[in-house]
């Protein structure tokens, strides 16, 4: 059931990669959210009741609820839906994707040991180097916010690849990364989206700042 | 006495949402950095070697760095007040407030014996931190702190992977300093190597070194001046302390000269973007942040070419700290004269204010480790070490930079404090005594270059006999 569900995540990762509106976007991160929360539910059975149900909440709630409506608030509010201003092959993303894939497997034989779960390792890195790859190739900084949550994600399933025991400390540290999520993507809510006028804003037309 | 530090910092967070007007919040937040003060003395006095709260333990490194930052946040105080005297008393509260939070945050992060502690402590900082970037609630601010949010917080998340593969090596999950020293030696050499990049890239967005310094030129740009003293000092060293640990963690470990050698390349790349944009801007902050990246550049060097740079190393950590902070307050000063930081529209300063265009061109002369500076004998450390190891392309690319570096920040500041200029300035009337009391900051560094007491030396072999360097 796990390496299925580890088949299908993979699958969200290449069609992010590949997406071409906003709100496609939305609903990847919602699914791999659930996938995530699955993940949580069979694989870490053998952890405290206590820690398994923090675990458990904090990745329904955040992962799978509130950072999903979030997104789709943000895209209702700035009525922007497309990741370019005009029509682009999704072809060479897609190679890039695919190549990403080849590399995290190849990374993962070369690297990993016996005490490290192989799969959910080079999983994890797939997803590092795609939200990696969202946040460069993708001019629209929607697209690098949503390569953030990208990156999380693979954190998250990067934790269970190592086998530790998801100490009280790492849960801590996980609910403040979350914390700083919600908060960028209030911000994005409030701030950018009231100041910017629109989701139509490239990385590149943040500039004031530069010299 | 650390719960008491916290519980008044938050007590005093919670009373200024009460106050109502300037005196109050100055009064209210006055009490915290004399409290503040006394905790630096007392730490340093009464508590070296003890742990309080299970996740803090007051060594000689935190030590000193929570006294340097107890003077430079006080003294961002102080110059504060006058800097935002055109704020309405709900932004003044927010933003002093936002200032109290950093500094606990700050000192917690130098005090945490914990990896995971340290994390969440960093992560802390940026919350606070961006907070202060926004204070002008303006484009550019609104900018600077979206982009310091995104990278930092991407930067902390690749930190985490980094302790996520550390915590492969943990012994029951156990990521306290101590612990992990001993067990990561026998942890799987190749992830040790991942997670010391992973951890480096994450937390030098905060010690403003290669790869993720540019947040940091950016939010000093954009946050009020005498803020950025504070960012570019006491949360610089905070980043520091987090590297430092860290890197201390592979002493005894085979990879140690690899992980050496990271160091020296981030080091030898921060130096020399940092003096690359020196030359290019156009403008005083963004000079002094870029001249923040060239000197934690070279800290990096100093702790990866080990032996005498170790010690070299938490000197100009000590010396930068006063010099930048108190550059920063002066440039502060200029800046509420002229309206501006821009470099081609600021002259002939030392017309306004005499012993202010003086404090700047000694500043500038110190940050540039001429000689009496605290910089330039921990630079000349620095260049011993590598004689001695004979890294010659090392010692020839550093002496280059600093040549660099010096025709470039010398060439801007005897513009501003020289050339004649007809441009109108503000009515602003220049605070001597905030003026003297960063230029006393800038001669205390100069000091430490002349005659350093016995009771620092110690203090700083005491941090090297603890890693046994």
């Amino acid at each position: 059931m796990i390496f299925a569900l580890i088949i299908l995540y993979v699958i969200t990762l290449i069609s992010i990669s590949i997406t071409e509106r906003f709100r496609d976007y939305a609903s990847i991160i919602a699914m791999q959210g659930w996938i995530l929360l699955l993940i949580v539910l069979f694989k870490l059975q053998s952890i405290h009741i206590s820690e398994l149900i923090f675990v458990l909440t904090e990745t329904l709630l955040f992962k799978a609820i509130i950072v999903p409506a979030m997104l789709f608030k943000i895209i209702r509010k700035t009525k922007t839906n497309h990741i370019y201003a005009i029509g682009q092959s999704q072809f060479p993303s897609l190679i890039t994707s695919i190549i990403a894939l080849i590399a995290s497997i190849a990374t993962t034989y070369y690297i990993a040991d016996t005490a490290t779960n192989m799969v959910f390792f080079g999983v994890a890195l797939y997803a590092l180097f795609s939200g990696l790859l969202l946040i460069i190739r993708r001019k629209r900084i929607f697209s690098h916010l949503v390569g953030f949550l990208v990156i999380e994600n693979g954190v998250f399933l990067f934790s269970m690849a190592i086998g530790t025991e998801m100490p009280f400390l790492i849960n801590i540290a996980i609910l403040l990364d979350i914390l700083l999520v919600v908060l960028m993507l209030g911000m994005f809510l409030s701030k950018i989206g009231n100041s910017l006028k629109s989701i139509d804003v490239d990385a590149e037309t943040l500039t004031t700042l530069k010299n | 006495m650390l719960a008491i530090y916290f519980i008044s910092s938050f007590t005093i967070v919670a009373l200024l949402c009460l106050a109502k007007n300037r005196k109050t919040i100055i009064a209210l937040s006055a009490i915290f950095y004399t409290f503040q003060l006394y905790c630096a003395g007392d730490v340093a006095l009464n508590h070296i070697g003890e742990t309080q709260l299970n996740f803090f333990t007051f060594d000689n490194l935190g030590a000193l760095c929570f006294a340097l930052l107890t003077v430079v946040s006080a003294l961002t105080f102080y110059h504060s007040i006058r800097y935002l005297d055109t704020e309405t008393p709900s932004q003044f509260r927010l933003y002093n407030q936002l200032l109290i939070l950093l500094c606990s945050a700050i000192t917690a992060t130098y005090f945490a014996n914990n990896l995971a502690v340290t994390w969440i402590l960093i992560e802390a900082t940026t919350i606070f931190a961006a907070g202060l970037i926004y204070h002008r609630r303006d484009q550019k601010s609104l900018e600077a702190t979206w982009k310091y949010i995104f990278v930092c917080s991407t930067g902390i998340a690749i930190a985490y992977l980094g302790i996520l593969l550390m915590s492969s090596a943990a012994i029951d999950g156990e990521l306290s300093y101590k612990a992990l020293a001993s067990a990561i030696k026998s942890g799987n050499m190749l992830y040790m190597k991942i997670a010391f990049i992973f951890i480096l890239v994450g937390y030098s967005s905060k010690m403003e070194i290669f790869p993720l310094y540019t947040v940091g030129v950016d939010a000093n740009l954009v946050c009020p001046t005498p803020a950025s003293a504070l960012i570019s000092s006491g949360l610089v060293n905070a980043g520091f302390i987090a590297i430092f640990r860290v890197f201390m963690l592979y002493k005894e470990t085979p990879i140690f000269p690899w992980i050496s050698n990271v160091l020296i390349v981030a080091g030898v790349a921060s130096l020399f973007i940092g003096v690359l944009y020196l030359r290019q801007t156009n403008n005083y902050k963004r000079m002094l942040s870029y001249s923040t990246v060239e000197n934690m550049g070279i800290v990096a060097i100093g702790l990866g070419i080990g032996g005498y740079g170790v010690y070299a190393a938490i000197l100009h950590i000590v010396a930068h700290t006063l010099i930048k902070s108190g550059m920063f307050f002066q440039i502060s000063q200029v800046g509420k004269k002229y309206g501006t930081y821009r470099i081609n529209r600021i002259n002939d300063y030392l017309k306004y204010c005499h012993i202010g265009g003086i404090a700047i061109i000694a500043g500038a002369i110190f940050l540039l480790a001429f000689p009496p500076s605290g910089l330039f004998v921990s630079e000349l450390m620095i260049v011993r070490q590598i004689v001695i190891l004979e890294k010659w392309w090392l010692l020839i690319v550093m002496v280059l930079m600093l040549c660099i570096a010096m025709y470039g920040v010398l060439n801007q500041v005897i513009k501003l404090s020289y050339t004649e200029s007809k441009r109108k300035t503000t009515d602003y009337k220049i605070d001597i005594i905030g003026v003297c009391l960063s230029f006393a900051l800038i001669l205390s560094a100069c000091i430490l270059g002349i005659w350093q007491p016995e009771w620092f030396v110690e203090f700083i072999n005491a941090i090297l006999n603890m890693y046994e360097v």
